[in-house]
């Protein structure tokens, strides 16, 4: 209101002339009308300028002056006159940075549409670009293999869901617009394991149990660490083992019992059957 | 004829100035060097106190038990050890107040004495106060404010409570009554016993001088009895009204927490040495005589009752007596207290017994007596050194800093293994507990059903105090309880079973921090027990209003007779009752 | 006599007399400070000697437990209260004896038998010991001859040890908003049912790690009305594995106190993950396990260590299946002793009465505690 009453009482004594829109970090003027010194302020978003003004002139803001995109209010103080105007910067048309979200870090290997990609395309002085942006996106397998997408950003932001590979390892997942890049890397782990088999011989007066390589259905190697657990069950009794894979196997001694029954499982999937009849 | 001279009242009582002076020799250098910040339960003082710092006028304390209200414990040395620190911090007017309340024990033992012995004999109790080993122990090892702060208050009540019953004097009934409230306001379970131990000698003792002098007839001593309770007995009723309202919609029934002081001191001789020897300390060779002469002596037979009672009930699990007595308050209350006030009615024959024996032998029996003083006091001072708390080396600072940063505080924690020094912690920190040291304020049912203390000291309390703890964690996602803060590896196979894991380490590896994930933040719980704001105006307002109408009434100026004596038959020989031998 | 005497004769008889009342017959407060102890128990019968015995171990007096004994020239106090509190580190270190059972098995003129059954305290619960005690007479006192299990010696050798360790580098606070953060472990509920028991209802379950990773894991289940109004939240306490490695499942118990399974319209189940570093080891391979049938249902087998690492303290957790492979029931158990490399460690869980006919077979697995490996 006090603002408005201002404006009001200086109408016949000071008046500026605004450009409607600029450039973030772009160079620009303000023309005034009248004579004598006054004084320019202009707010925005994270931003105010003050400069002292010949009222009849051009006041010149070089480059970088105002670079926060946003609505600011230009006010011009003349002794007890006072003007006000809009001006809105616009964020600069070329990007300058990505923000690269790529989710998970980390799946299983084969899954449909199980990796997502959101880019934010920032100018140089990290206002949004909301003008529509065409990005690709480029998510390449260790194998060498790569799946490639584009798409157009609205309001400055593009999304794309990829699948991930049949082959473990780590997949580059990156997002170019306008000749900048973002990269993520995502791990593609190995499923369930397949096919899972064990041996077993006498060691001493137990059995000596031991997994083969234990891969998944795709043939990947199944991380060390996993847990694979054998059962051996004799005369309503039994005998189990929680044993983290090594090098790709996991082995374990357990005392033998003939006529036992040895199982081998990991989570929920089953192995193979050993009837033990030394 | 030779004893009875010696004895007689004539001879000169120590002037009570040099009697204070000898009190602040003694304990203002120990006030200086805050020892009594190692006794159990000054901290526990000082956090209600920093309460009432910032928040005067609204007991709700968020930082125990996810809440709890301060009306559930008489507010009145906490409130002026708040005034006081704003002149010298928390810690040095915590110093200040159990000082002040020091001196007035002198002062209030002196007043009291005179009603039954002669001025001098009540000089030397006055002086005895200085050393007192219960007094010592309360202060240094026990850390009781609140009992320390309201006995001087109810001991210089006691002789206007004479004053009006024996005389009928309103300016001592005035002054009894504004006393007895600032008693009450400062500890109300010291009125409440302190009645039976203390106000019905007394009056006992009224009934036997009312034939001599000034006679009193027994329908004034019934009516001026029954004005006096009823008048101090509504006060009380207003003044600590909060109190009584959180009493009586929420009363006490949780599990009987062990104290140690109800123990039998004999089958657990440690227990013997804590509460019994450290207390009484050189006054345990004085017990024949107390007996002796207060059998014999028709005018202190009120007071040795008292005294034989209030002994009996100190002795805790000794005897059958605390238990018939108190009944389910046996196991609610601490035994210690009880032989405060033992001590405290024992301190006239004390100062009966050194006036004949300087009075008889002079200097041989001044060293042996001033030996025994300091060794009561010394050893009394010294007992929380030599059996420290649990925690008492526990630095809590770099706790407290730790959860103060990085937002740790809008979650909720417990400390396991740092005793008492969880008041002290929560002083400092601004984040909450579900934890805390006021077992009777206390509501979350995990706490409340299993019948032990303080989480801190869980594993003290044996499988009770594991229940609990394991109840508490159990529902740490209830209560935002993110973080445990332990002292003893002993808890930590329980939080490493439950799902907890070390996020972090303090004073070299000493204490670790424990956290769960998925714990969400603390909210305030919207509990029932929560004052209404007009109690919390109450609260901040009447009893520290008690305690400034005591000063100014007291100041009233009063007849000869209102300033702290009976009447002159003072226990010396000639009330003996016929056929007593004088050795 | 005049009064006065009367008086002084009867305030020292009387507290003279509240005191031997107060010792020879203490209350339960002061009984329970002394450990049991009053000065009217001689160990003038086996009984006594026994629960003299009992008292003393209560307030951990070891120098005079050790000194009744009758057969203490055959061992130190040391190994007596190394027998009691273990030999290493583990739940006996810490625990307290709360209370304790006296049962003659039989006895003679001058040797009895006496079972001694002693109830702990432990940081994660109570447990129960037993030991057979021949008392034998010693002129008119009777003596404990205490049974000593010696120290187990596990003999010298190389254990060689190459566990898997995962480590976990988080986002730090100046890296780019749009930085990948570690990606929480993916967890699984497998099985999950409600079961109405006396003490109210309990949420039983399975979850499986589908991660390559190990995980913390945690469940919350909140019980809902018919109307969909939530009744009651519990999470997981301890009988659940916190921390899973790769593919590896746990059992879990939520209980919830004093609900009734028909008030309940439905239930909600929260699996909660978080990465966390972990190590593989040890590896604890169950032995000889065997459901015994009721009466007196239990599951027993042995522990054994496989690593050279002393596991101080074991959580057993039995999974219990019917016939048609649901979860009917999880039982555990804390070992009592430490699990020392290569050596059997018995074990012997209780199961319900009444779920112990429906329990077709069992899965165990095994938690491990070791004093400076939770860092």
């Amino acid at each position: 209101m006090v603002l408005a009453s201002l404006s009001l009482a200086s109408a016949q004594d000071s008046r500026m002339s605004l450009p409607t829109t600029v450039g973030a970090g772009s160079a620009f003027s303000i023309h005034s009308t009248g004579s004598g010194k006054a004084v320019l302020y202009i707010v925005g978003p994270g931003q105010a300028l003050r400069r002292d003004v010949q009222l009849g002139e051009s006041t010149y803001f070089p480059v970088g002056s105002l670079y926060n995109a946003g609505h600011y209010l230009v006010i011009l103080v003349a002794g007890s006159s006072t003007d006000n105007g809009w001006v809105d910067v616009v964020p600069a048309n070329t990007p300058a940075n990505l923000s690269f979200l790529a989710k998970p870090s980390r799946l299983p290997i084969g899954l449909h549409n199980g990796i997502s990609g959101t880019v934010y395309i920032f100018d140089v002085y990290h206002n949004l670009i909301t003008k529509p942006t065409p990005v690709s996106f480029k998510l390449s397998n260790p194998s060498g293999s790569a799946q490639q997408r584009a798409v157009t950003a609205h309001e400055g932001v593009a999304t794309t869901e990829m699948d991930s590979s049949e082959k473990e390892g780590f997949a580059k997942f990156e997002a170019q617009v306008d000749g900048i890049s973002s990269t993520r890397v995502v791990e593609q782990v190995p499923g369930s394991p397949c096919g899972l088999t064990m041996i077993a011989r006498p060691s001493g007066k137990g059995i000596q149990l031991a997994t083969n390589p234990v891969r998944d259905c795709s043939g990947n190697a199944v991380p060390d660490g996993t847990i694979i657990t054998f059962t051996e069950s004799y005369d309503g009794a039994q005998s189990t083992a929680d044993v983290p894979l090594k090098h790709g196997v996991a082995q374990v001694e357990i005392p033998a019992h003939p006529g036992a029954t040895i199982t081998v499982a990991s989570g929920v999937v089953l192995g193979n059957e050993i009837h033990w009849q030394k | 004829m030779e004893r009875i001279e010696s004895v007689a009242p004539s001879s000169r009582p120590l002037p009570i100035s040099l009697i204070l002076m000898a009190a602040l020799a003694v304990h203002l250098p120990l006030m200086l060097i805050r020892l009594p910040l190692n006794s159990y339960d000054a901290n526990f003082h000082i956090f209600f106190a920093s309460h009432y710092l910032h928040h005067w006028f609204n007991p709700w304390n968020t930082k125990w038990y996810a809440g709890f209200s301060q009306t559930t414990y008489p507010p009145l040395p906490q409130q002026w050890v708040a005034l006081v620190s704003h002149i010298m911090g928390l810690d040095m007017a915590y110093m200040a107040v159990q000082l002040a309340a020091i001196l007035l024990l002198v002062v209030g033992v002196y007043r009291f004495s005179l009603l039954w012995v002669s001025p001098r004999a009540a000089s030397f109790a006055a002086l005895a106060t200085v050393f007192l080993g219960s007094e010592s122990f309360l202060v240094y090892s026990a850390g009781q404010l609140a009992t320390t702060s309201a006995a001087p208050i109810y001991l210089n009540a006691l002789p206007y409570l004479f004053d009006w019953i024996r005389r009928g004097s309103w300016r001592a009934f005035l002054k009894a009554s504004v006393l007895f409230t600032a008693a009450a306001a400062a500890h109300h379970a010291t009125l409440l016993f302190g009645s039976f131990f203390f106000a019905v000698p007394v009056l006992a003792l009224v009934l036997l001088d009312r034939q001599g002098g000034e006679r009193t007839s027994v329908p004034a001593f019934v009516f001026r009895t029954v004005t006096i309770v009823l008048l101090v007995g509504a006060a009380i009723a207003v003044v600590l009204l909060p109190f009584w309202i959180a009493l009586i919609h929420y009363p006490v029934t949780q599990a009987p927490i062990p104290h140690p002081s109800r123990a039998n001191y004999i089958l657990s001789p440690i227990w013997g040495l804590n509460y019994f020897i450290a207390p009484y300390g050189a006054m345990i060779l004085a017990l024949p005589f107390i007996v002796l002469r207060g059998s014999m002596t028709v005018r202190l037979r009120p007071l040795l009752l008292g005294f034989w009672v209030a002994f009996l009930v100190g002795l805790g699990g000794t005897t059958p007596v605390g238990q018939l007595l108190l009944g389910r308050a046996f196991e609610v209350l601490t035994m210690e207290r009880f032989t405060y006030w033992a001590t405290l009615l024992a301190l006239p024959f004390v100062g009966l017994l050194v006036s004949e024996l300087i009075d008889r032998f002079r200097m041989r029996a001044v060293i042996p007596l001033a030996l025994a003083a300091a060794f009561t006091c010394a050893f009394a001072v010294a007992w929380v050194t030599i059996r420290q708390a649990e925690g008492a080396s526990v630095k809590v600072d770099s706790v407290a800093a730790w959860l103060n940063r990085d937002r740790h505080d809008q979650y909720r924690y417990i400390t396991l293994g740092f005793g008492d020094k969880i008041s002290r912690l929560a002083v400092l920190t601004d984040a909450g507990s579900v934890d805390g040291e006021w077992n009777s304020g206390r509501r979350l049912p995990e706490l409340t059903s299993n019948g032990a203390g303080s989480l801190s000291s869980s594993k003290y309390f044996g499988q009770a105090g594991l229940d609990a703890l394991r109840a508490m964690l159990r529902h740490a996602d209830k209560y935002g309880l993110k973080w445990v803060i332990v002292r003893d590896p002993y808890y930590d196979p329980l939080l490493k079973f439950a799902g907890w894991r070390p996020v972090d380490m303090l004073e070299n590896n000493t204490i670790t921090i424990w956290s769960k994930d998925g714990v969400p933040p603390a909210v305030p719980l919207n509990a029932p027990q929560m004052p209404p704001r007009w109690q919390g105006i109450l609260w901040g307002t009447l009893p520290f209003g008690s305690s400034i109408l005591a000063i100014l009434v007291v100041l009233i100026p009063g007849r000869k007779q209102e300033e702290g004596r009976g009447d002159p038959a003072f226990a010396s020989q000639e009330d003996l009752e016929p056929g007593r031998l004088v050795s | 006599m005049n009064k006065g005497r009367v008086l002084a004769v009867f305030i020292t008889a009387a507290t003279v007399a509240l005191i031997a009342i107060g010792t020879l017959w203490p209350g339960k407060t002061a009984l329970q400070y002394s450990g049991g102890k009053n000065l009217l128990r001689t160990s003038s019968t086996p009984q006594a000697a026994v629960e003299n015995l009992g008292d003393e171990i209560r307030l951990r007096a070891w120098g005079a437990a050790y000194s009744s004994l009758g057969n203490k020239a055959e061992f130190s106090q040391s190994d007596f209260v190394h027998d009691l509190t273990g030999y290493y580190l583990s739940l006996r270190t810490y625990a307290t004896l709360e209370s304790f059972e006296v049962r003659p098995l039989h006895a003679s003129s001058d040797q009895a038998e006496v079972r001694l059954r002693m109830h702990w305290s432990s940081v994660v619960g109570p447990f129960t010991t037993t030991r057979d005690l021949q008392v034998v007479k010693n002129g008119d006192r009777w003596n404990v001859d205490w049974p000593l299990v010696r120290k187990t010696v596990v003999p010298p050798q190389v254990i060689p040890e190459n566990y898997l360790r995962w480590d976990v580098i988080y986002r730090g606070p100046g890296d780019d908003w749009g930085v990948q953060d570690v990606e929480a472990p993916h967890v699984r509920i497998v099985d999950m049912h409600p079961v109405q028991r006396a003490e109210g209802v309990v949420v039983l379950g399975e979850l499986l790690n589908e991660d390559v990773v190990p995980a913390y894991v945690s469940v919350r289940a909140t019980l809902q009305s018919k109307s969909g109004s939530p009744i009651s939240t519990e999470g997981s306490f301890d009988k659940i594995s916190h921390i899973l490695l790769p593919k590896q499942v746990t059992p879990f118990f939520v209980n919830f106190p004093n609900a009734t399974l028909s008030d309940v319209g439905s239930i909600r189940m929260e699996p909660l993950s978080g990465l966390v570093s972990a190590s593989a080891g040890p590896v604890i391979v169950i032995e000889n396990q065997q459901l015994n049938p009721a009466p007196g249902a239990t599951v027993t087998g042995q522990l054994v260590n496989q690593s050279g690492q002393v596991v101080n303290i074991a959580h057993i957790l039995e999974t219990l299946y019917d016939k048609t492979g649901q979860v009917v029931w999880v039982a555990d158990q804390y070992t009592d002793h430490a699990l020392l490399p290569l050596t059997p460690i018995p074990f012997d869980i209780h199961i319900p009465e009444d779920l112990a006919r429906k329990v077709s077979s069992e899965r165990t697995i095994v938690e491990t505690y070791s004093v400076g490996g939770v860092h």
